[in-house]
């Protein structure tokens, strides 16, 4: 959110400035033995953190968003992603134009796959113990992205150099290093940051009116299918934003939706101001992890957090008994 | 209808209703894997009907057998549903094949070693996440995902526990006088066949013997109704933990046998995400909560995948079979293969009841 209020590079470096300053007077620097980057490389991970977080605060907003009202576990909302990665791909390599332009299509497209797979696949065993509508969700998930896979091949992809938000290779946080991206460049995480949260927090607002409703008129099939529109939707804009910021494959999905689960679980089942609560944290871990720790470890850090939220608070860092 | 085939439906649903029904195809089947390996080369006018399925492929069939069995014990017979069998199989496979290449210890040792690390780690994740019993199916898929996750980037990131790269096979003169059973090694297939054959039929023999046993009806009843079996005195949580740890124990022989089988092991092909859906799809496809399912499950779905892997170049191809074939058999199906005789059986007679009808 930091991100959002600082308007130029000037004042991003002065908060940069201002929070290593804090670091070294808690001696948390020595302490830990770290070597500090300069402020401005500082204040970059401080935004791209803020940036991921948003991102796992959508996509952790989905997954509890249609479980709260639908009682669905889907497996298939990273799958769902990688479509909408791939989907804003081809639509600004057809077009060249920028890719934020690809967002809308992805987002529409996203919402005809969430009415298909809800009506061949949910829909009829709505009523069928919930370990089914998991498996179900399983196999769209296979499907969705071996079909990916034999469309585009597995290796990393990333968007043409013809559309300028990414013309400088960001990060590639899959293999923990951070590169140096230009100001430019940053401007333009800045902006995916925004929208990304502007739109989450539009969307958030929908459901909850909704879901209020059915709990007093009762769940019916209509309203059901609205919500996976909706949480399709939700993944779709969270895939159709992370090809702005890095490069990606189809493997790519499961990794955004294990972490995910995990920040249902941490922010609390059902909380939405959780959900982003969650992502924030996973995405301050990971950010900060992959430039410190080195290698994959900062997701053992992660999944570390997770096990002490068991532990301490199960039901989740804002969630309450429902 | 013909009188034979109405005669044979009913002698068969009379057979479904003794006692020593399951133990007798199940020990049918046994015996029918124990023939496999001959009947592949069995030539009918000189075409071998089997002969598409080669030894490695049955192998690697009833790895797969195996850890669904395994699966089946905590997930089918209590329904608490896990998603994080790899962590169990993945620690057989790494405590076997660290102590036998690092310590020279006989992998014997190792497996049982991996077998106990693995029900530690399960009662560990049961502590967890059965306590609070929040929002049950959630809460455990996201835990015992998040646990078998955890363990894949450990071992990728310590370089002591092989890192990416995982470890090499070591070779049978290293630790032993040779390949042979003491080695866990063979220089043929087929002896790693009736090697895996005898896991097989160990678990199958535990399953059985759990889903005969009071303690079989304590974990259907807590599959049924938790509350109810809580308040008629069955102590759930226990059981439960219980359900988690033999079914722990076992994954990880599979686990063992495939680190001594394969030349090598990496995070990626025993902790990944697929191995997940390895162990628990054949119990799913065969029928979740039945002895016979995982075995029968396995033999649908492993050879059509490796098929089709084999045959056809494209990537990811396999993995859309399994999709199709999961999605089929839980919206048209959901009870699994094995349940498809009774309903056959059920069929034919509501239809010789029909006719007998019209005839009066």
């Amino acid at each position: 959110m930091l991100s959002s209020f600082l308007p130029d590079a000037c004042c991003r470096e002065a908060a940069g400035v201002a929070f290593v300053g804090a670091f070294d007077a808690l001696g948390i620097q020595t302490a830990l033995g770290l070597s500090l980057p300069s402020p401005t490389i500082f204040a970059q991970y401080f935004v791209f953190a803020v940036l991921l977080g948003g991102i796992y605060g959508l996509i952790a907003l989905g997954l509890t968003m249609i479980f709260g009202v639908m009682d669905v576990i889907n497996f298939a909302h990273g799958a769902l992603m990688v479509v909408a990665m791939y989907a804003v791909l081809v639509f600004s390599d057809a077009t060249g134009l920028s890719p934020f332009f690809a967002i809308p299509f992805a987002v529409l497209l996203l919402f005809v796959f969430g009415v298909v797979i809800y009506r061949s696949t949910i829909a009829p065993i709505i009523d069928a113990p919930q370990e089914n509508q998991l498996i179900v969700t399983f196999g769209v998930l296979l499907i969705l992205i071996s079909g990916v896979e034999i469309a585009f091949g597995s290796d990393p992809r990333q968007l043409g150099s013809t559309s300028a938000p990414s013309k400088s290779p960001a990060c590639s946080f899959r293999r923990g290093s951070c590169t140096r991206s230009s100001s430019r460049s940053s401007r333009c995480l800045e902006r995916g940051c925004s929208s990304s949260e502007q739109c989450s927090v539009a969307r958030s607002a929908g459901p909850r009116t909704t879901a209020t409703a059915r709990s007093t008129s009762g769940s019916t099939s209509p309203d059901r299918r609205a919500h996976l529109r909706d949480r399709c939707r939700a993944g779709g804009l969270a895939g159709a934003v992370i090809p702005l910021f890095q490069s990606f494959t189809p493997a790519l999905g499961d990794q955004y939706l294990i972490n995910a689960f995990v920040v249902v679980v941490l922010g609390g089942l059902g909380s939405f101001p959780g959900a982003f609560v969650g992502g924030l944290i996973i995405g301050f871990i990971q950010v900060f992890g992959s430039a410190y720790l080195g290698g994959s470890t900062y997701q053992i850090v992660i999944f570390m957090a997770f096990i002490l939220v068991l532990l301490v608070k199960p039901e989740g860092l804002l969630g309450g008994r429902r | 209808m013909s009188n034979a085939l109405s005669r044979a439906v009913e002698r068969y649903g009379a057979f479904r209703d003794e006692w020593y029904a399951l133990p007798a195809l199940v020990a049918a089947s046994l015996i029918l894997l124990a023939a496999m390996p001959f009947l592949r080369q069995l030539a009918l006018f000189g075409y071998a009907p089997l002969g598409w399925l080669s030894l490695n492929m049955l192998i690697i069939t009833l790895i797969w057998a195996t850890t669904a069995q395994a699966w089946n014990i905590m997930s089918g017979y209590t329904g608490q549903f896990s998603f994080g069998h790899a962590a169990f199989f993945g620690l057989g496979a790494y405590a076997t094949i660290i102590l036998t290449g690092t310590f020279g210890i006989s992998p014997w040792i190792g497996m049982l070693l991996g077998s106990v690390l693995a029900g530690i780690y399960g009662l560990l994740i049961g502590a967890l996440t059965f306590r609070y019993d929040l929002e049950g199916h959630y809460f455990a898929l996201a835990a015992t995902l998040a646990f078998a996750e955890l363990l894949r980037y450990v071992f990728t990131n310590v370089p002591q526990l092989g890192g990416a790269s995982g470890f090499f096979r070591p070779l049978a003169r290293e630790y032993a006088d040779g390949p042979g059973l003491a080695a866990f090694q063979f220089t043929g297939d087929l002896p790693y066949y009736y090697l895996i054959l005898g896991f097989l039929t160990v678990v199958t023999v535990v399953s059985l013997a759990i889903n005969r046993s009071q303690l079989g009806y304590y974990l259907f009843a807590i599959r049924e109704r938790e509350q109810a079996a809580a308040a008629i005195g069955v102590p759930t949580y226990r059981y439960k933990l219980l359900a988690v740890a033999v079914s722990a124990f076992f994954t990880a022989w599979p686990g063992a046998f495939w680190a001594m089988y394969f030349n090598t092991i990496r995070p990626t092909t025993v902790f990944d995400l697929l191995v997940n859906i390895e162990i628990l799809l054949p119990a799913i496809v065969g029928g979740i909560g039945t002895v016979l399912g995982p075995i029968v499950g396995s033999f649908i779905v492993i050879p059509v995948s490796e098929f089709v892997r084999q045959s056809f170049s494209v990537p990811g191809l396999n993995n859309a079979v399994y999709g199709v074939i999961l999605i089929a058999i839980v919206l048209y199906s959901p009870k699994g293969v094995v349940s498809w005789p009774s309903r056959f059986v059920e069929l034919l007679r509501a239809r010789t009841d029909l006719l007998d009808d019209d005839a009066a």
